[in-house]
């Protein structure tokens, strides 16, 4: 079960983790690989907190749920409560820089925690928008589940109808990767 | 418009919802009834996008009782038709599901498990087990596939409608809201192409020639005036059932030769359960694993055998005892000891199980490791 990468990305309803672990999973499956994702999903249509669990893997993957993550990435206060059961000492715990006074919330037993600030990035350098992307490029240096260029293309697969009428959204989407890739890469450093 | 839906063979990444609507354009159903519910929506979203392209028909009707009989309404015209529901879609559905059983109609319905009793969840779980096994006043006489991946989903649901048509009985495909909702590759196919023949349909009345002369007449009853005469018809039913078992029961099994702990387990908790039963192994556990695909006619006879060498048997499920009520059934008189991992209306991991049966090893759980069989229920 070990040869498994498994990974939660949780936000608001609203904020794209459901499109981007879509996204990835995807790009995975075309290359290959083994993917299975399953978004939670309750009895509200919209609001509330937003898990999506996918796992990556070179054979058929178990249970569509698992007890705990290799990678977490968490982007509201609400759901850096709702994903620490997910954690544990060998889980890379992500969340986002803007989220304040959760010194007791955040999980005590990861293997690492990261604050990176993609909303902050989304806001003044980049574009509202793109946030999600940024929390994919974020994702695939943390578990290398998937190469930079297949990241690419996947959204090339997702979102080409839209770079289509503008190809600046392509130059930004592509760009937003690189910036949330770099983000870990140097959180890691 | 393409002759068929699927040319060849290819590999898909998709929603076990939208395998089922697939499955069933493979199978060349001819029309979905159907009433919304999560988390089965989207086989009719699917099946009403594609049907179209193929001159197949759908309809929705006012609820799920509805759905039921509009769907044995259907197949009695001879058209391969079926539904889908869950939980409280389920529970309504069961009346048209007992004429079904009664006038030998050869229904459909894709089950897709949410939490209950009641509303409940819409997302996930195993507690329709006993109702789509055995819904209905009447005897279970009903052929039950439980699915655990989407390969499954789109195989089952083909075989469905070929299983239900050779032997006019109600048919189902068990599958749940994880299965429904998460996306995995699969292979879609047309049948033809992997050279299986789909059975013949047609109509229930106004064939060809005189009634009584020509033919038998098509005498669909599901009254019947003294005891004796539903006696008798309900005993040809039961014999019929009986004899189409050994060709219809399925099961999956693995390291169950020489394994002293078997876990048990069907649908998608079988991917945990096996997932389990490796990583056991790996650590020098002697580990097996079962899973019935068939839940009815239950695979019994090949459960027992393997109850004679087993030490222990470990039962997991979504649900507070409905697949440990058939397994005990099956294996009744045999003095294997029997553990439960018992979750109604929440997913089961590998993981958990690993933990479980180590606990188990070590005597952690004290009391309930010389439980026997007879002396112990799922609460």
């Amino acid at each position: 079960m070990d040869a498994t990468v498994k990974i939660a990305l949780a936000g608001e309803g609203g904020q794209g983790v459901q499109s981007v672990a879509g996204i990835m999973v995807e790009a995975a499956n075309d290359g290959g690989r083994e993917a299975l994702y399953i978004p939670n999903f309750g009895v509200e249509q919209r609001g509330g907190v937003s898990v999506a669990f996918c796992q990556i893997s070179d054979q058929k993957i178990g249970s569509p749920k698992f007890k705990k993550a290799d990678l977490v990435i968490a982007l509201s206060d609400r759901a850096v409560r709702r994903t620490r059961q997910y954690v544990d000492k060998d889980t890379l715990f992500i969340y986002d820089a803007s989220l304040k006074g959760l010194e007791n919330e955040l999980p005590q037993d990861a293997k690492k925690i990261l604050a990176i600030p993609a909303l902050e990035i989304a806001k003044n350098e980049l574009h509202p928008r793109v946030f999600n992307i940024i929390i994919m490029g974020a994702a695939i240096e943390a578990t290398k589940i998937i190469g930079m260029e297949q990241a690419k293309k996947a959204v090339e697969k997702r979102l080409g109808y839209k770079f289509a009428q503008n190809p600046k959204l392509r130059e930004l989407n592509f760009q937003a990767l690189e910036r949330g890739a770099r983000l870990v890469k140097e959180s890691l450093a | 418009m393409a002759d068929k839906p699927i040319e060849g063979e290819k590999r898909v990444f998709m929603t076990g919802n939208e395998a089922v609507a697939w499955a069933a354009l493979a199978a060349d159903a001819d029309i979905m009834y159907g009433y919304p519910i999560t988390p089965q929506n989207e086989i009719m979203h699917y099946w009403t996008r594609l049907a179209p392209r193929y001159e197949k028909r759908f309809l929705q009707t006012e609820d799920e009782i509805s759905a039921g009989f509009t769907t044995c309404g259907g197949v009695l015209s001879g058209k391969r038709a079926f539904t889908a529901t869950a939980g409280p879609g389920n529970v309504l559905m069961q009346e048209a599901m007992s004429m079904a059983e009664m006038l030998r109609i050869p229904t459909v319905l894709v089950v897709q498990q949410r939490g209950g009793p009641s509303t409940a969840t819409v997302i996930y779980s195993q507690q329709e087990t006993t109702l789509t096994c055995f819904g209905g006043n009447g005897e279970g006489m009903r052929i039950v596939y439980s699915t655990s991946s989407h390969q499954d989903l789109f195989d089952y649901t083909i075989k469905a409608f070929n299983i239900a048509w050779k032997y006019r009985f109600p048919t189902f495909v068990l599958g749940d809201g994880y299965q429904a909702k998460m996306r995995e590759s699969l292979y879609i196919y047309d049948p033809e192409g992997k050279g299986m023949a789909m059975e013949k349909t047609m109509p229930f009345l106004g064939q060809e020639g005189m009634p009584g002369v020509d033919r038998e007449p098509a005498h669909l009853r599901n009254t019947y005036n003294t005891e004796e005469e539903l006696y008798a018809v309900i005993s040809k039913y039961v014999e019929e059932y009986n004899k189409l078992t050994p060709e219809v029961v399925e099961y999956q099994a693995e390291d169950t030769d020489d394994a002293e702990i078997i876990l048990l387990a069907h649908g998608i908790v079988a991917r945990a359960a096996l997932a389990a039963t490796r990583t056991l192994r790996s650590k020098g556990v002697k580990a097996g694993y079962f899973r019935p695909i068939t839940l009815r006619p239950f695979p019994a006879e090949q459960l027992r055998q393997i109850a004679r060498t087993a030490q222990k048997f470990v039962v997991a499920e979504s649900a507070q005892g409905q697949l440990l009520k058939l397994v005990q059934e099956a294996i009744y008189g045999e003095t294997v000891p029997l553990e439960t991992y018992l979750k109604p209306g929440q997913g089961i991991t590998g993981e958990e199980l690993v933990d479980f049966i180590d606990s188990m090893i070590n005597g952690k759980i004290k009391g309930k490791l010389n439980s026997k069989i007879n002396g112990k229920g799922g609460f």
